[in-house]
């Protein structure tokens, strides 16, 4: 068992290592405790694998050293590394079927001379480490013969095998399946505290590693940008700086940990161009039906309001979750003045209006006689499917002034692909969607 | 054709290695016993084993090695010589020089990781006949040519098989690169080896022999000098298996489980490129035993380096005598170049190889 006083398990200070022009790690100091669970994280080529590299002795940093347990790497021969270090490599493919047993016993490699023979030691390390990865009824069978799971748990096992203090991991998990995934880390997580076992893994996913890591690292261009406890490294400002992603950070209620959820490369262009330019289209619907359109709109570039939604209203959430400007009133309320009055000035600012199918009763008929004044002055598209007379529940009402905007010139369109077609096409502009259909038109004569 | 979609399971082992370790066995008692029966004189076979039983015992048996059979005594004298000076020596060089090239080509195709590698296709055995064909270009005149020209030949390949080493020791040198660099290296020698032979016709039957190769230089001393070294050098190559067996995983995995792979590498084609030049000295190229043999150990027991290598030894030893015994049972008295026969009885076997790899890998069985 080692106590806190004992030397870091990991310890590299000045890590530089360059090829040809491309400099992989730059200057990266990292310590890492006996028994500590660290994830390195950083985008494609941030120099994850290579920091691992360096640290096993595949390749021979230009500049800065590392030591294992308080031992420059560069005294220890390569056996005496192997009984300090062990690694998991992103996947490994062997070419013959060794039984799986005798794939464990490799890792014992470290332990052996020539002529030995595996000792009874030997012999029990390699059932306990199957049963810890839970193969243990796997023990006779081809290693090739085993699933993908199966065969990274069983290389997690020759790794475990080895009986080091220290694991390195090399995105253990990127060819596996959600439940593989968890399973895993779960494993390595629980026998990295029963062990006092140091682990660490370079991982991809973020939200993976705060989950199961106490420190998450952060890589950028050979570079640590962030390191600390996952509550203070993940944020959406991080995600930005070293992912050029835009996301949302939230909480997971039961375990507290937080999470980020991705949404968009900060670099994309507006997928329709002149989207940005101009006011927001202002999306009228409610029950879900405008949410289709918020997202789509959203997505496409355009600034988007929407409104009068209740309160609680699905498609009020999608607009808080898309920080979007919104009418809001309370639910199962009568339209009020106060929502009304601000539906109208977003209706002032927006350079359409789009009204999803929603179901139109006595309660939200002001929805859509609050249009009227701006059928002349804005396109107006109304989506179908239903068609009005399917979702009017104010006895006929709602199709009076449905059919009254159609007269003043507001336009029928069909689904969310139709309404971003129409608004394309009244604009002038060339919307993604349109460009096949005149190419095509264009080309045939000459086919 | 039924296939169960459980997943496969390995047959249980013992009853299978005893199967095939009695078949094994099978085929080397009647190797054995054909051996001695067979060569360029057909000696009566009661004679023949009468006159080894004479030796072996160092006559305290069959006083008269020929009593009791109608062959006169000036007969039987000369048949002693041929079965005891001629055949033994032969079987004998048969089977080390059939060791080596099996466990040469083994350890590899463990190192390179790859099944096609072997002394040949690396140019190491083309080294040798180069070395050899030398003496007669500069027509050396040598008082011991039946010890001078295989030191040449040996020196040719360990000479080949440093150059490949100095290539492995470059810093990016992958397997891959490793083994192209050899074929071309391979191919470079045997370019080298037509352009001496065009300018020495006179030379060119006698570098011919190492060419297609043969057991024609089998003496006592021979067989003494490559049986000490292949000893030394199988016995070598033997304590890696374990290595070999991480090594199979890629170097790095190797490396960090506690193999110096660049170390083990280099060791290994040192060790694998002497025991081919000790077989080419004295036999010349004779291909395929070091292709096959080690596919027909894995085969059969699996691949664990620690048994395909002296298993390569044992198969490639059976393999070689094989081949001669059928020689000269298809050609009767006749001096054929044994690696034609090795070629021939190799080629076909190794496709059989091949397409039961793919038809297994193709249906999931081990």
């Amino acid at each position: 068992m080692r106590a806190i006083a004992d030397p870091p398990a990991l310890r590299c200070a000045g890590l530089t290592v360059r090829f040809g022009e491309r400099t992989a790690l730059n200057d990266v100091s990292l310590t890492v405790r006996p028994g500590e669970f660290v994830a390195l994280a950083g985008p494609n080529g941030s120099g994850k694998t290579t920091l691992l590299r360096a640290v096993l002795g595949f390749l021979v940093p230009d500049s800065g050293w590392t030591e294992l347990f308080g031992r420059p790497t560069t005294d220890l021969s390569v056996l005496a590394r192997a009984r300090e270090v062990a690694w998991v490599p992103q996947s490994e493919s062997p070419r013959d079927s060794v039984r799986l047993y005798d794939y464990v016993l490799y890792g014992r490699f470290p332990y052996h001379r020539a002529l030995d023979a595996e000792t009874a030691e030997d012999h029990a390390i390699a059932r306990r480490t199957l049963h810890e990865v839970g193969l243990a009824d796997r023990a006779e069978d081809g290693i090739l013969s085993l699933s993908g799971g199966e065969r990274q748990r069983a290389v997690l096992a020759r790794a475990l095998a080895q009986t080091t203090p220290l694991l390195l991991l090399d995105e253990p998990t990127s060819h596996l399946d959600i439940a593989h995934q968890l399973d895993l880390f779960t494993r390595v997580r629980a026998l990295s505290r029963e062990r006092t076992v140091a682990v660490v893994a370079a991982i991809h996913d973020l939200n993976l590693a705060a989950r199961f890591a106490e420190r998450i690292v952060v890589l950028s261009r050979g570079r640590i940008v962030a390191d600390g406890p996952p509550a203070s490294v993940l944020s959406v400002d991080l995600l930005a700086r070293v992912w050029g992603v835009a996301a949302d950070l939230r909480q997971d209620p039961r375990s507290g940990i937080p999470y980020l959820i991705p949404h968009h490369l900060l670099t994309d262009p507006t997928p329709v161009p002149g989207a940005r330019e101009g006011g927001p289209v202002h999306v009228v619907g409610g029950g879900g039906t405008a949410s289709p359109f918020l997202r789509r709109f959203t997505e496409a570039g355009y600034l988007v309001s929407t409104g009068i939604l209740p309160l609680l209203d699905t498609d009020a959430e999608t607009a808080e979750a898309l920080s979007l400007p919104t009418a809001i009133e309370a639910p199962f309320a009568p339209l009020g003045d106060a929502a009304r009055e601000r539906n109208r000035t977003l209706l002032n600012e927006a350079r359409a209006v789009v009204v999803a199918p929603f179901p139109v009763g006595p309660s939200n008929l002001a929805n859509l006689e609050d249009l009227k004044p701006f059928v002349s002055r804005v396109p107006v598209f109304l989506a179908v499917p239903p068609t009005i007379a399917g979702r009017d529940f104010t006895g006929g009402k709602a199709a009076s002034v449905y059919a009254e905007l159609l007269a003043g010139g507001a336009e029928e369109v069909v689904g969310v692909e139709g309404a971003l077609r129409a608004l394309g096409r009244r604009e002038g502009g060339v919307s993604a969607t349109d460009t096949t259909a005149p190419a095509i038109a264009t080309s045939s004569p000459e086919r | 054709m039924v296939t169960s979609s459980a997943p496969p399971r390995p047959a249980p082992r013992v009853s299978r290695s005893v199967v095939i370790g009695l078949s094994i066995g099978a085929i080397a008692v009647l190797v054995f016993v054909l051996s001695p029966l067979l060569g360029s004189v057909s000696v009566p076979p009661r004679d023949v084993f009468q006159i080894l039983l004479h030796q072996l015992s160092g006559g305290a048996l069959f006083a008269q090695p020929c009593a009791g059979t109608p062959v006169s005594p000036r007969l039987c004298g000369a048949y002693e010589v041929i079965v005891w000076q001629l055949y033994l020596p032969e079987i004998l060089l048969a089977l080390i020089v059939g060791a080596a090239l099996g466990i040469s080509g083994g350890a590899l195709q463990g190192v390179f990781r790859n099944p096609l590698a072997d002394p040949f296709l690396l140019g190491i055995s083309s080294g040798g006949t180069i070395g050899a064909a030398i003496i007669y270009v500069y027509q050396f005149e040598v008082a011991r040519a039946d010890l001078f020209l295989p030191l040449f030949a040996f020196l040719g390949s360990v000479t080949t098989g440093l150059v490949i080493l100095g290539i492995a020791r470059g810093r990016f040198s992958s397997v891959e690169t490793l083994l192209l660099a050899g074929v071309a290296l391979a191919n470079l020698l045997s370019a080298i080896l037509s352009l001496v032979l065009l300018y020495n016709p006179v030379g060119s039957e006698q570098v011919t022999f190492w060419l297609l190769g043969g057991l024609g230089l089998a003496s006592w001393t021979i067989d003494g000098i490559a049986f000490g070294a292949i000893v030394v050098l199988a016995t070598l190559l033997s304590l890696h298996g374990r290595e070999l067996n991480l090594i199979q995983l890629g170097n790095d995995i190797a490396q960090s489980a506690g193999v110096d792979a660049r170390r083990v590498r280099l060791r290994l084609i040192l060790l694998a490129s002497m025991a081919t030049a000790i077989a080419v000295a004295f036999t010349g190229i004779i291909g395929f035993v070091g292709l096959v043999s080690p596919h027909i150990v894995r085969r059969l027991v699996g691949s664990d380096y620690r048994i395909v290598l002296p298993g390569a030894a044992v198969v490639g030893a059976i393999f070689l005598l094989g081949a001669r015994d059928v020689s000269y049972l298809v050609f009767p008295g006749s001096l054929l170049p044994i690696g034609i026969f090795t070629a021939f009885a190799g080629v076909p076997f190794f496709l059989y190889l091949l397409y039961r790899q793919r038809q297994s890998s193709t249906m999931g069985l081990p």
